[in-house]
């Protein structure tokens, strides 16, 4: 019961969404503690084995990583679902969980940035701690400057405690992760008013393949994620309460984290809007049909065009480079889908090519859009059949059904190169829309017969979560390994860092320099300097292109004498192997793409010959070049 | 907790932060504490009203975080730098004027208080505390395993002077020494030839031994140019080298 305390003696309140009971005796508490320690300490043990195999390439990692993630895994969803778990044990369970799934990542990456966007957050929280300033362009992600929710959060709480960058980012990451799994809770709370439906939510919601790696990373979308789902709890509630200063105040708290989820990640704040768009639409549409209150609809509305309001203004006053960022990559998808469907059906991209990912984790993946599916299909039966709950949580249900039905288009996206990206980062979406229909229906199985139902659900859920895992992330962002070239998480070997930190010591920081994308995340990030890695009005690939006996073209010349371009980074390895995600230096270079090198090493090495690049610097693969533009034309011996 | 005590401890909390000596992990727990309180005073200013437990964790956690990237813009925006100090007393101020807020609300309508957080708190905090002490024992147990060894490299640089070198050097009758550096991480011990070359000719070359994961500065003398038109210059170690352009006293 709640309390309300006025001067005196507490009265009790109108009675708030009812909580499962606490669990009446301890005993199931302390079995659960105590499965779940000894299981998570085997887990850990299993994912730093897993971390060993990758290391060694012994090729058990697969293995080893998913019999420790399952060991955990598999007996919290146990206490999840169990029926006779009390309101704080699977809260309880629902922490444990969160932070073990954090556990991949934090062996991934435990000291320092290694997926591409965490070199451009962290470069940027570190601007703002040397520097003081927000809002300052970003040399690897040219837009990540104009959200700094998470970067200026993570630099607040460096400067606040001490502690490094990394460090802070981790704190902030955990507690986002955490924040994720509860949000989805309270939020599948709201809309079913039951625990149990609301645990199996969650970790449906888990199991989508951002989860264990992609939203847990040091970029914008870890955070913005926590948001939107918070944001979601905040408008139903703002939805459901009462008319008067409950349903402002909620209202207010509404507008502010959809503020900050704006600030924090573009397309988390167009998918928000989307969301809420989708709960204005059946709001609106059962509001015609005379189910809903009216004030359940203007409600949504109000806060929707609030949000949208919000949206548009930021992208438009703020950070209007925005659209040019995200602009290209949905236009190439849409032209390579055209190329797919036409006569030649070019334009695609084979998924698992060259993975070395073992064929279970293969046919899981494709399992997995399979249960999803199915998941879906059964939840339609499931709302047409019961129409059950207030006006609130019907609309919400409704509305998550819309939401879940998105990911089956996402999969068409995921067949073209430009649009894989923007395919996997709508699942974290569009999952949420898949969990809160689903759990349901799962209940009821359970239900009908626990024992084989549970058992079922249970091998379902590990084949969805290695299916999606896989499908979601590369085995090199997921393990560690041999340096591999071409791989953003594997190209960093220390010749690199090296010749980084060289040129930051000897020349100083924030120099305009020319660079290959892998070069460019080290020396744009650790090196603090600005490199540009190419563009179509700015190719600055022609550089390396060139054939020695070639001359460069006078405008490439001209803008990068004007620019103060200062340094060029050559890394040797181009002429001697391919990149493993098939990238030199963006995505849509110039370069032909075969499983041959793109560049012979007389493309590399001339400039030992050239007189106006000084070679200040060569450690093997790695080459720093001085521009001396007004030794261009001049004859040398 | 009632408000007055919240507020008492969300500025102890920040005086510990502004000004306190850094102890990092200690003030990364106040730090946390401080936001979660911060937010907890959100949620009293503008919800009011009593909600679930595990919501109001959620909630509170969730605001308390987002008060920094809004005050980190608020200060970017009246041009005050983003520093430590700042940020906590720009966190000081916002704890004043939602505590403010919320003792007039709590004067009108009463306060909500839920028996059940701190026991849910407690639910969070355990197992959150747990699984962040089996975290560190195995990055600490992964950490401590043997790992293969990175690639070694050896790298030569023009250092000193040198390494500022823009353009076509004007070297004097008497000849030039440059200062190059030499590095070496994760190879063996092994001599190479330093060799210099002005243009096509083979100046010099003489072994040089380059001890392991050591860095030092090696002086290399090289001999005017003939004449005083540009001439490469090439200072080699094995397969390293750097290139840079010189003219003798002569005329081109």
């Amino acid at each position: 019961m709640i309390l309300t305390q006025q001067a005196g003696p507490a009265v009790a309140s109108p009675p708030e969404v009812a909580e499962a009971p606490a669990t009446a005796s301890r005993r199931p508490a302390v079995i659960c503690a105590a499965t779940l320690v000894v299981t998570g300490a085997a887990g850990a043990a299993l994912l730093v084995a897993a971390n060993r195999a990758a290391e060694w390439d012994t090729g058990q990692q697969f293995a080893f990583f998913w019999a420790g993630m399952l060991v955990f895994t598999l007996p919290a969803v146990y206490w999840l679902v169990r029926r006779g778990s009390g309101a704080r044990l699977r809260v309880a369970v629902l922490t444990a969980y969160a932070g073990f799934t954090y556990l991949p990542k934090l062996l991934r990456t435990p000291d320092g940035p290694l997926y591409h966007d965490e070199f451009a957050h962290w470069r940027q929280a570190r601007d703002i701690l040397l520097d003081g300033r927000l809002f300052e362009q970003n040399p690897i992600v040219k837009v990540v400057g104009d959200f700094p929710g998470l970067h200026s959060m993570v630099a607040s709480v460096s400067g606040l405690t001490g502690v490094s960058i990394w460090h802070a980012a981790l704190l902030v990451l955990i507690v986002a992760h955490l924040l994720v799994v509860l949000g989805v809770f309270v939020l599948a709370e709201e809309i079913w008013h039951d625990a149990r439906v609301a645990a199996v939510a969650t970790i449906i919601y888990s199991l989508n393949s951002s989860f264990l790696f992609f939203d847990t990373q040091f970029g914008y979308e870890s955070l913005a994620i926590p948001l939107l789902v918070w944001t979601l709890v905040a408008l139903h509630r703002a939805m459901r309460g009462p008319a008067g200063r409950a349903r402002l105040g909620w209202s207010a708290l509404t507008v502010m984290l959809s503020a900050a989820t704006i600030a924090t990640h573009h397309l988390t704040a167009l998918g928000l809007l989307g969301v809420m768009l989708i709960l204005c639409a059946v709001a609106t549409a059962r509001a015609l049909r005379r189910i809903n209150p009216r004030a359940v609809t203007w409600t949504a509305w109000a806060l929707t065009v609030a949000a949208a309001v919000l949206v548009v203004a930021y992208l438009w006053v703020v950070a209007p480079r925005t659209a040019g960022y995200l602009d290209p990559y949905l236009a190439r998808a849409l032209d390579q889908i055209a190329g797919m469907a036409g006569e030649g059906g070019g334009g695609g991209r084979t998924l698992f090519r060259e993975s070395i990912a073992p064929w279970w984790e293969r046919a899981a993946a494709f399992g997995a859009q399979g249960v999803a599916g199915i998941g879906m299909l059964a939840a339609a039966l499931w709302l047409r059949k019961r129409r059950e709950g207030d006006a609130v949580s019907r609309n919400g249900a409704l509305g998550m059904f819309v939401l879940g039905s998105l990911y089956f288009p996402a999969a068409l996206l995921i067949l073209t190169p430009s649009g894989a990206e923007g395919a996997r980062r709508s699942w974290a979406f569009s999952y949420l829309g898949i969990a809160l229909v689903v759990a349901p229906v799962v209940v009821w199985l359970l239900d009908r017969k626990p024992f084989y139902s549970g058992t079922a659900l249970l091998a379902v859920c590990a084949v969805v979560m290695v299916g999606n895992t896989a499908a979601g992330m590369n085995p090199s962002y997921r393990f560690p390994g041999p340096p591999v070239f071409g791989s953003d998480t594997r190209s960093a070997i220390p010749e690199v860092s090296a010749a980084s930190a060289w040129l930051r010591s000897t020349q100083g920081r924030d120099l305009r320099i020319v660079a290959d994308r892998y070069s460019g995340l080290i020396f744009g990030s650790f090196g603090g300097q600005r490199p540009v890695t190419g563009s179509v009005t700015f190719p600055t690939y022609d550089l390396y292109l060139a054939q020695p006996d070639r001359q460069i073209s006078p405008r490439l010349i001209e803008q990068l004498s004007s620019w103060r371009f200062t340094y060029l980074i050559v890394d040797r390895r181009m002429a001697r192997e391919v990149p493993e995600i098939q990238i030199y230096f963006e995505t849509n270079e110039p370069v032909p793409h075969s499983d041959k090198p793109a560049f012979t090493l007389g493309q590399l090495t001339k400039f030992d010959r050239t007189p106006w690049t000084i070679k200040v610097y060569d450690s093997g693969n790695i080459a720093i070049y001085r521009f001396d533009f007004a030794s261009l034309g001049k004859a040398a011996r | 907790m009632t408000t007055p005590r919240l507020l008492a401890a969300a500025y102890a909390a920040l005086a510990v932060l502004a000004f306190a000596p850094r102890l990092p992990w200690l003030f990364a727990a106040v730090c946390v504490a401080a936001l979660v309180a911060l937010g907890e005073l959100w949620l009293r200013a503008l919800a009011g009203e009593a909600m679930p437990a595990v919501t109001r964790i959620g909630l509170a956690t969730a605001s308390g975080l987002v008060s920094l990237p809004f005050l980190a813009i608020t200060l970017h925006v009246t041009d005050i730098l983003i520093r430590p100090r700042t940020v906590a007393i720009g966190l000081a101020v916002l704890v004043t004027v939602l505590g403010v807020v919320v003792l007039l609300r709590e004067r009108a309508s009463g306060a909500a208080i839920d028996p059940r957080l701190p026991r849910t708190l407690a639910a969070v905090a355990v197992p959150g505390l747990v699984t962040l002490v089996a975290g560190f024992l195995a990055l600490q147990a992964y950490d401590r395993l043997p790992h293969p060894p990175e690639p070694g490299f050896t790298s030569l640089a023009l250092n000193g002077w040198a390494a500022g070198i823009e353009g076509p050097v004007a070297i004097p009758a008497r000849g030039v020494h440059v200062p190059v550096r030499v590095s070496s991480a994760g190879v063996p011990a092994r001599t190479q030839p330093l060799r210099v070359r002005v243009g096509a000719r083979l100046i010099s070359g003489r072994p040089l031994a380059v001890a392991p994961d050591t860095t030092r500065s090696v002086d290399v003398f090289v001999p005017a140019p003939p004449g005083g038109c540009p001439q490469r210059i090439e200072i080699s170690l094995g397969v390293t080298s750097t290139v840079f352009y010189g003219r003798g006293p002569g005329r081109c």
